[in-house]
């Protein structure tokens, strides 16, 4: 399939007895937002560190743009193009914003002034408030530590972004704000989202195509009102329904 | 913009080599003062150079003093047996603690040692080597003297005056090497990895990498260094390798700040100061109180400013409206 742009085939990861991912397969195909969904413990964070190299697969591979990256360190699968965002944030505390973020930019060049000119334009991108942008990491708020990894992850020019849970912890209107930041990114910088989710509204509005995990399966994949719908789904969400 | 940043640390640095030129004569050239004056500032330079490891990197690095003695033993050696001057030992010094650096360093970071394990990996690296040292096919248990020759050749003079500008040199070399570094992609990383590391390799920073080549600045630094602090020591010999002038030069770097090389350089040369005053006056009564109050100061900064003698420096900018950082 050339339009694959990430392709995952037969990923299994186990810790201890407990498989974590078993045998799941899919493909993201370039240019579209795709969500990942799933109850609790589903495997959705072990898929994603399988695919960034924070762990590597017992079986299965991972190929990105044709090419097999299973297993590769991070920082050289960052290198080759695929950036992330954490579930909890991990900001550098004692740098400001912009140095934050500059440190992203840095990979593409070794120009100090170069970076940090493009740190503060990928700032003004996702429209962050420029009179933070040399705020302390420690000073900010949640929803701003949301947008700094966000932008520091857009900064090394990525061509695929993996989004763990980027909604959880904000208030309805700072995940509208997000979702109008991410549309944004994917139609004006062509790049292309895996969106792990809990929040189901914020899921069903960004996504083209929904991935459904469910105790390291794939149970479901398909448009949203498809998935909305699937009776498998519905039961991994919310149980049998009683006789 | 990073123009006048360069502009405004080159004159702050001129400022300081020439304040520092000037103390030999403001000490009225008794040569105990600076005798005094000089072993404040080698420890500056020490202090100044840990911190791109201990600072930069975040890695609480406790072997300082492996990598002085190694340096300093293999130039001190190279000219006792085969008359090699320190203008090149000092050179092969460094090399020689760089490869110990390499040695230590890519193990410990491939195998993913921080923290509290890579402290007590470097705190027990000054005891192997101290003990290696002493064995009769290395350094024995006899103190060993450079020889009684004088010149610039030797780095070893009748007046301590030429060895301080020495050491003098030394130190803006380094310093200069840190503001470099502050300000270059790789001290953006270091300070990515010392906030985060899993964070900082998720953005393409081989950690590894970045981590030894630190560790091996910093080692080459001091290696360099070693020398001159054998021709202040007067005699060299296995008690070189000492743990608790190690963990002085790491404690000196905490209670500076970890990551301000004005921080680094201001504690350094206070702290030792008063350590020789108190060495010099009370003693003989008190041998070791300087370690106390080390002990003291140490708790006083974690306690009440974890950013060290810096966050005084950054309150007296705010104050008179320097600091352009804002927030």
């Amino acid at each position: 399939m050339p339009d694959a742009i990430l392709q995952v085939r037969n990923v299994v990861k186990r810790f201890g007895g407990i498989i974590a991912v078993n045998n799941i397969s899919f493909d993201v195909r370039e240019g579209e937002i795709m969500g990942l969904i799933g109850p609790n413990g589903a495997g959705k964070t072990t898929l994603f560190n399988c695919i960034t190299g924070i762990y590597t697969p017992e079986e299965g591979k991972v190929y990105f743009m044709g090419e097999d990256i299973t297993g590769l360190p991070p920082h050289k699968i960052a290198l080759k193009g695929i950036a992330r965002t954490w579930q909890k944030t991990r900001p550098f505390k004692k740098m400001t914003v912009l140095e934050a973020v500059t440190v992203g930019a840095l990979l593409r060049t070794s120009n100090v002034d170069k970076a940090m000119r493009k740190a503060e334009e990928v700032l003004k991108f996702i429209g962050f408030p420029e009179e933070k942008i040399n705020a302390l990491g420690k000073d900010i708020t949640l929803m701003d530590h949301k947008m700094v990894d966000l932008a520091r992850a857009i900064a090394t020019e990525p061509k695929l972004l993996l989004l763990d849970e980027v909604a959880a912890g904000l208030r309805p209107h700072e995940m509208d704000r997000l979702a109008e930041v991410l549309r944004k990114i994917n139609s004006e910088k062509g790049i292309t989202m895996i969106v792990v989710e809990h929040v189901m509204r914020f899921v069903m509005g960004l996504s083209e195509r929904i991935v459904v995990m469910h105790e390291g399966q794939k149970i479901a994949e398909g448009r949203p009102e498809e998935i909305a719908n699937n009776p498998k789904v519905i039961e991994a969400y919310l149980g049998t329904k009683p006789v | 913009m990073m123009g006048a940043e360069f502009k405004k640390y080159f004159i702050t640095l001129a400022v300081l080599t020439v304040v520092l030129a000037l103390v030999p004569f403001a000490l009225g050239f008794n040569q105990y003062y600076i005798l005094l004056a000089a072993t404040s500032l080698i420890f500056a330079v020490f202090v100044v150079a840990w911190n791109i490891i201990g600072g930069y990197a975040g890695q609480l690095d406790l072997a300082p003093i492996a990598y002085v003695g190694i340096g300093g033993i293999v130039a001190a050696q190279l000219l006792k047996y085969y008359g090699i001057t320190p203008w090149v030992g000092m050179f092969i010094g460094a090399g020689a603690s760089m490869l110990l650096a390499a040695a230590i360093g890519y193990p410990t970071f491939r195998f993913g040692i921080k923290e509290v394990w890579y402290a007590l990996l470097t705190a027990s690296l000054v005891v192997i080597l101290n003990n290696i040292a002493h064995l009769p096919q290395f350094l024995g248990s006899l103190d060993h003297y450079l020889p009684a020759k004088t010149g610039w050749y030797y780095l070893i003079f009748t007046d301590y005056q030429n060895l301080y500008y020495v050491i003098l040199a030394v130190l803006v070399a380094t310093i200069a090497i840190n503001l470099k570094i502050s300000n270059s992609k790789t001290g953006y990383y270091l300070r990515a990895i010392r906030e985060d590391e899993l964070a900082a390799e998720a953005l393409g920073i081989d950690v590894r990498k970045y981590k030894l080549k630190a560790l091996m600045t910093y080692a080459g630094i001091m290696g360099f260094t070693g020398y001159l602090y054998i021709v202040l020591q007067g005699t060299y010999s296995y008690h070189t390798f000492d743990s608790p002038t190690s963990l002085t030069i790491a404690i000196m770097g905490i209670i500076g700040g970890l990551g301000s090389v004005a921080g680094a350089f201001t504690s350094a040369i206070f702290l030792k100061t008063v350590e020789e005053y108190l060495r010099s006056t009370i003693g003989a009564m008190i041998p070791g109180l300087y370690l106390l109050i080390y002990g003291i100061l140490l708790i006083v900064v974690g306690i009440f400013k974890p950013e060290g003698i810096a966050a005084l420096f950054n309150w007296v900018k705010k104050k008179i409206g320097f600091d352009r950082r804002g927030a």
